[in-house]
């Protein structure tokens, strides 16, 4: 039952802040995306009990960051006023939800089959792997600087401080894009010993794992926009 | 006629049951700012509330209370044909406005004493007019006609002076600052001030809703005279005090919880800004409601980019409860009044 107060209050016209649970989302993505290093590097070990678990535990941490989003859009109604554009806040939520959600994809497709490619394939994604949570950490640390944007009320330095770490974050998902590459031309040249399903298998894995440094970079530049155009 | 004359004491009793309201409630709305923002505890604010509010209410609530007990309704042509109307007529008007308030609370509906005050009394003059103890054309429509108008122009007023002041808090110290979080640090003295400058500000206006019908009761059955007595003023100021110690340190804790927004830089301007505006109409004598001043206030700062959310949808709710509240409470009052007279007290 809910508590009747007995009040004629001011508290009406507080709403709830959509920025806080907007960075706990980010971090659920960035979660994710540990879980999911994680798993890769039991995948080349050839730990198959261990990515099972591990898939578990991101669909887990997926659902609750839906959770979140879910909340922000459902308080986000017309009478609301933010000191930046709705329209602008919900189109940065949605590729930076797509983190999560590409997580939980690249972690199921690691499930499906065991890892057989040579030693430089396996070197590769991990390289691969690590940079993209590189770049989803540091998207991580872009948007908790919505905090000290608030404080501050968007000040000119730390406007130009953010941006700053959207170009950041820009240039490492580039870094992503030629490893991406060059991983799947050297996946493609070694497919006598891969075999079809496995180039099939690993050059979908390679897809996927860059889509997530991908929507990092859509979302850093989605929240420049919000910014910039607020 | 002597204090403890039955319709003396019901006077009193209703003034006194008005003052608590509004101590209970209004002010502890004003107040829960201040602990919102975590620049004060809240036995603290209490304290700092009561004494500041007192202070407000003796010392500067007489331009307002006169408002309420003569200038809406011209109590003394109608206390020149028999003084008892006027004192029965304005207990009427407390037990309205009182009853209308209660009914609100209950509801959790933003309700403002002033507007049920101001209601009340005009519903005791309509009737009167009805009864054909004074003319219609008697009541001074050009002085409502000015308070009705102030209802509008004082949250328009606290959301321009809060844009104003958070915006030269924004420009000038906000964004030269390296650590934002130590300004808000220092911004904490300030609002202590500003917790008092509100509290004086509330206690100058709203006395008058619980002590100027009152007044008009006691002035009209010779018991007080052109001034109004100082014991009729601590009487209020008293009564507003204990409501806010008794029970509005509970809506002062359930503000301050849920208001996290409220930094105290954004916490100085939306009270500074409306403790002016307040103190302003109290000087002008014109009665108005601090929480729809210090709502206006919020959308200010909210406006000049200091707020991570304001819901605006509060706007609509309060127009609604301010065209229902003056005729309701109006309505009521005259009823009242009617079976006052009616069963021949």
């Amino acid at each position: 039952m809910i508590k009747k107060e007995y009040i004629r209050s001011v508290l009406n016209i507080f709403a709830s802040s959509p920025f806080k649970p907007l960075v706990m989302h980010a971090n659920k993505g960035g979660d994710c995306v540990r879980k999911l290093n994680e798993s890769l590097l039991a995948f080349c070990d050839g730990d198959m009990e261990k990515v099972e678990a591990l898939n578990h535990e991101i669909d887990v941490i997926e659902h609750e960051a839906d959770v979140i989003k879910q909340t922000i859009r459902s308080e986000l109604s017309s009478s609301i006023m933010l000191p930046v554009h709705v329209i602008d806040l919900l189109n940065f939520l949605k590729p930076q939800d797509s983190i999560s959600d590409d997580a939980q994809e690249v972690s199921f497709w690691l499930t499906v089959r065991k890892f057989e490619a040579p030693d430089d394939i396996r070197d590769g994604f991990r390289e691969l792997m690590a940079k993209t949570l590189e770049t989803v950490e540091l998207y991580e640390d872009l948007v908790s600087t919505l905090g000290e944007l608030l404080e501050t009320s968007f000040s000119k330095r730390d406007v130009e401080d953010t941006l700053h770490l959207v170009v950041k974050v820009e240039e490492m998902e580039h870094q992503v894009d030629v490893i991406e590459k060059d991983l799947t031309k050297m996946i493609f040249r070694n497919e006598d010993t891969i075999g079809a399903l496995g180039v099939y298998h690993l050059a979908r894995l390679v897809r996927s794992i860059g889509d997530i440094a991908d929507k990092s970079e859509h979302a850093a530049d989605r929240l420049r926009t919000m910014i910039l155009r607020r | 006629m002597s204090l403890f004359d039955p319709l003396v004491l019901l006077l009193v009793a209703a003034g006194l049951y008005m003052a608590w309201n509004i101590g209970a409630n209004d002010l502890a709305n004003a107040m829960g700012t201040s602990v919102g923002s975590g620049a004060l505890s809240i036995k603290q604010v209490i304290i700092i509330a009561g004494i500041c509010e007192f202070a407000g209410a003796v010392f500067f609530g007489k331009r307002v209370t006169s408002t309420i007990a003569k200038g809406i309704v011209p109590v003394d042509s109608i206390s020149a044909i028999d003084p008892h109307l006027v004192a029965v007529g304005m207990l009427a008007a407390i037990l309205a406005a009182g009853f209308w308030i209660t009914l609100a609370t209950f509801y959790n509906l933003p309700v403002s004493t002033t507007h049920s005050i101001v209601g009340a009394v005009l519903g005791f003059g309509l009737m009167a007019a009805y009864k054909g103890i004074i003319g219609f054309e008697e009541i001074s429509w050009s002085v409502l006609g000015k308070i009705v108008g102030s209802w509008l122009v004082s949250p328009l007023l606290g959301a321009l002076l809060a844009y104003i002041i958070f915006s030269f808090i924004r420009y000038f110290i906000l964004q030269k600052a390296d650590d934002p979080y130590s300004i808000e640090k220092k911004f904490v003295f300030l609002q202590t001030m500003t917790a008092c400058y509100i509290a004086f500000a509330h206690g100058s206006n709203d006395v008058a809703n619980a002590i100027g019908p009152l007044y008009a009761g006691l002035n009209a059955l010779g018991m007080a005279g052109l001034n109004i007595p100082i014991w009729v003023m601590v009487l209020g100021g008293l009564g507003m005090v204990v409501g806010l110690a008794t029970w509005g340190h509970r809506v002062i804790e359930t503000i301050g919880t849920r208001i996290t927004e409220l930094t105290p830089t954004r916490g100085f301007s939306a009270e500074f800004a409306t403790a002016s505006v307040v103190v302003l109409h109290s000087y002008s004598s014109l009665p108005i409601s601090t929480t729809h001043t210090l709502v206006g206030s919020v959308i200010g700062v909210g406006l000049a980019g200091g707020l991570a959310a304001v819901d605006l949808s509060v706007i609509g709710k309060i127009a609604v409860s301010w065209i229902v509240t003056v005729p309701v409470a109006a309505l009521t009052s005259a009823l009242i009044f009617a079976g006052l007279l009616g069963v021949g007290i």
